[in-house]
């Protein structure tokens, strides 16, 4: 099965790669993993679905979370910033 | 400041960051779409994508010596550079394409096995879909019912549960994935790198230049029709880039996320080309166009299509826009969807509308007369969006 690539920054700080994951995924996935995470920690999710850039935060943001930014990382790359 | 800088700046930021940097608003989105479908309609047709494509199809099968006529009788076999209709989609992907590249958003997007599998299965889906229906969820939903044909309702109800199954579908591939997530033991690694300027702007340039040249030659050799399609398919293809106004998610999203926002539009666009439309055919012009034949084949199309459209990741219109913005498993949704719709007389022994599978086609104007006509799809239009409230107020009370 197809895996989403996460890495640990530190403690409290991950990165989860969804890039290659089309839309809906990223918004279907990052409900799941915002339940995952502790509170306190910080989530990067990379995308590279332009709709990711408004669904995803719109999702966190009705879950709690904060959405302080969201960064481009190269040409139709984007890097979601959530904040449990 | 009001000086030179000042004024250049306004102008920048008008024509270069609002209409390429930020996503335009949904309901400009759903009113230039509708807009443009309706003068596209006064001009030579409205808007439907896969009847072309399946043209495509049968066309291929040609090419390598497999004989089968292309399954729509009004898009006959036909050289691709020498057929008119195909001039939409040609406007589409390089609207999109334009659109990506100057928004800096172009990305060859690769997928795993499962996603190519899932856009050959999804095209498979759209182009079984697009016959039986006829044709796809833009011409069969979006314009038929714009241009008072009764399918186009009965095309919705198909849609909806088809793409509420293909999101169900969707919805699971992703629960799985995200349940094998653990933050805890997780590999220590870095960040990603950010990086430098891009130099996407300046393709989107050469592009528009190369747009400009087809679109001139086509003028040139006594085809202005061709010219006036791509202009109109490249409005569209930029419109739907820059809004995301993707058809397929209008309908997934209804009751896999519980929201109806683009649906919403989407149904305000119809109402506004729906009265467009009326005037029009009232005073006589093309009244039968996108009439198109109805019965339980509708629904049961719309069901097949909407499954196919959602695990592809887009519809018709949506897997064009997206393959020109470097999606490969759109690709390979429009080559399957191509291929399977292009073999359907092969298949069927028949073309779409004849045979025992179709029923007639019904015009509520010709039947109800222009105003009654209108005012019956507006009400079903009404129904719809009611329908999507409740929806998401049962989400919210829950």
């Amino acid at each position: 099965m197809r895996r989403i690539k996460t890495i640990k920054i530190n403690n409290e700080h991950y990165q989860v790669d969804m890039r290659g994951w089309m839309c809906p995924y990223p918004k279907y996935v990052v409900e799941m993993l915002i339940k995952k995470l502790n509170n306190g920690s910080q989530m990067d999710m990379l995308v590279d679905c332009p709709s990711a850039t408004e669904d995803v935060p719109k999702v966190a943001k009705k879950m709690g979370c904060k959405v302080p930014e969201i960064n481009k990382i190269r040409n139709g790359e984007w890097e979601i910033i959530i904040q449990k | 400041m009001k000086n030179g800088h000042y004024v250049y700046e306004k102008i920048f930021n008008i024509f270069y960051y609002n209409l390429w940097k930020k996503p335009w608003p949904l309901w400009i989105g759903a009113i230039v779409l509708s807009l443009s479908n309706l003068f596209m309609f006064a001009y030579a047709r409205a808007l439907g994508v896969f009847p072309q494509m399946s043209m495509w199809g049968s066309w291929f099968y040609n090419l390598i010596g497999l004989n089968v006529d292309a399954p729509f009788t009004v898009y006959p076999l036909t050289p691709i550079y020498l057929d008119m209709h195909s001039m939409i989609n040609f406007g589409i992907l390089f609207g999109s394409a334009i659109a990506a590249l100057f928004a800096e958003e172009f990305k060859l997007r690769k997928d795993d096995w499962q996603g190519y599998l899932s856009a050959v299965l999804g095209g498979i889906l759209m182009g079984f879909g697009t016959v039986i229906m006829p044709p796809c969820n833009i011409g069969g939903f979006y314009s038929a019912t714009m241009a008072l044909s009764f399918s186009g309702p009965l095309a919705a109800i198909g849609l909806l549960i088809g793409a509420y199954i293909g999101g169900l579908f969707l919805k699971w591939q992703a629960q799985r994935a995200a349940e094998e997530v653990d933050f805890d033991s997780a590999p220590i690694g870095n960040p990603a790198k950010k990086s430098a300027r891009s130099n996407q702007p300046y393709i989107g340039v050469i592009i528009v230049l190369f747009f400009i040249i087809i679109a001139t030659y086509y003028f040139s050799i006594g085809k202005p029709k061709f010219t006036g399609l791509l202009i109109f398919g490249a409005i569209f293809g930029i419109t739907f880039q820059r809004s995301r106004l993707c058809m397929a998610s209008a309908f997934r999203d209804i009751f896999i996320s519980r929201n109806g926002t683009l649906m919403k539009w989407i149904l305000l666009s119809i109402a506004i080309g729906t009265i467009g439309f009326s005037i029009l055919k009232s005073q006589g012009y093309n009244q039968m166009h996108f009439i198109l034949p109805m019965g339980f084949h509708t629904i049961l199309g719309g069901f097949i299509f909407g499954i196919g459209m959602v695990i592809a990741g887009g519809c018709g219109a949506g897997i064009l826009w997206r393959s020109a913005e470097g999606y490969i498993r759109a690709w390979i949704a429009l080559f399957s969807g191509a291929l399977t719709a292009g073999s359907w007389v092969f298949i069927y022994g028949h073309h779409v509308g004849e045979g025992w599978l179709y029923g007639k086609p019904f015009s509520l104007g010709h039947h109800f007369g222009w105003v009654w006509g209108t005012i019956l799809i507006l009400l079903f239009l009404l129904c719809f969006y009611i329908l999507i409230i409740y929806v998401e107020a049962k989400n919210e009370e829950n």
